[in-house]
């Protein structure tokens, strides 16, 4: 018996806790404390702040365009499941593909990359340093590697993950299993209807 | 005299010929080769197909080459906890009277530096050639993203 009683006490402190924090913070709960926020990046058409898409949900992929597998099956199911969207449900959400390859990614290419997916995509990049802080915040991992017995030259090593970001701009949501249009679209459709 | 070392000369082509039955291009069924359409201004892709042998011998798949490419690579996805790791490999087995499938999220031909754009509904021509030297010629049909529901993809978490 006092061997429980230490861990259910933390525990009600914990839950007390975390129970005032939600009343103190409008109510919503933060699923991933500490996790996202706002960035600004470079694109074919300037810059891009997450601030500009308040209101709406947004969508992010992290990724590189001559990733030739994992990226375009994860961008081309998020793309079969943005079709499935009404116009009405479309026009609250905000795709972004942000290339963890800058040395080899442009703006102009990124910009026809990312149309081909979807042709509200927007593609954008940044200073690798400034990727690196923020793929972080998020959680997405990248790190670029030397392949050997390959003309590959490098490649790179990441995560593939959808990160939704809510029209407040709080990271709420996390598509792991990118490949799949159902999961994706799931997802989307619980996101768009649990928020106003 | 002629007629029999020609006929001589003719049977060791023959014996010698990769296409001789018991190869592995003949113990190997393709099914469903395809490749994935390149989308704009890049020259790196993937295909996919499954190789069924058919044979009581194990084969490997050792390299591919293709006229429409500067090179092809045999490539593996490994997946360490969500991260993909993409990297050459140096054959891909095919058990005997098993299936290997090369598929999204796995095992792929890397399609590199290809000459003319990949266009959906067009055909790749590839040749895979097996441990013994022995070659199979085969079309891998282009598609579009769209086109490529039924490929189950095995990544993520
Ligand atoms: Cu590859």
């Amino acid at each position: 018996m006092k061997r429980l009683a230490w861990p259910l006490l933390v525990f009600f402190i914990y839950a007390a806790g975390a129970h005032a924090w939600s009343l103190f913070s409008s109510g919503k709960e933060e699923r991933y404390p500490g996790m996202g926020g706002d960035f600004t990046l470079r694109s074919a058409g300037g810059d891009v702040s997450l601030k500009d898409f308040r209101g709406k949900v947004v969508l992010l992929y992290f990724g590189y365009t001559s990733c030739p597998d994992v990226c375009p099956t994860s961008l081309g199911a998020l793309s079969a499941a943005l079709k499935k969207l009404s116009p009405d449900e479309m026009a609250q959400i905000q795709p972004l593909f942000i290339s963890v390859d800058p040395a080899r990614d442009n703006a102009k290419r990124l910009q026809e990359y990312s149309h081909y997916f979807h042709p509200k995509m927007i593609g954008a990049t940044a200073d690798l340093d400034y990727l690196k802080a923020l793929a972080k915040r998020y959680g997405a991992y990248f790190r670029k590697v030397e392949v050997e017995n390959s003309s590959l030259g490098y490649a790179i090593d990441h995560s593939s993950t959808i990160y939704v970001v809510d029209k407040d701009g709080t990271l709420t949501d996390m598509i792991q299993h990118s490949g799949s249009t159902k999961r994706i679209l799931n997802h989307i459709r619980a996101v768009l209807t649990e928020a106003p | 005299m002629f007629k029999h070392i020609f006929s001589g000369m003719l049977l060791t082509l023959v014996l010698a010929s990769p296409v001789f039955a018991g190869s592995a291009a003949d113990d190997i069924q393709i099914i469903d080769p395809w490749a994935r359409e390149v989308p704009p201004g890049l020259t790196t892709s993937a295909g996919f197909l499954g190789m069924k042998n058919t044979g009581d011998k194990a084969h490997r798949l050792v390299a591919a080459e293709s006229s429409n490419t500067g090179m092809v690579e045999l490539h593996t996805h490994i997946n360490d906890n969500g991260v993909m790791r993409m990297r050459p490999v140096e054959d891909i087995p095919v058990a005997a009277g098993a299936t290997t499938t090369l598929q999204p999220g796995g095992l792929h031909l890397m399609l590199m530096m290809i000459k003319k754009p990949l266009k959906a509904g067009e055909k790749m021509p590839i040749t895979l050639i097996f441990e013994d030297g022995s070659k199979k010629d085969i079309e891998a049909e282009v598609r579009h993203f769209s086109m490529e529901k039924m490929n189950r993809m095995k990544m993520g978490h």
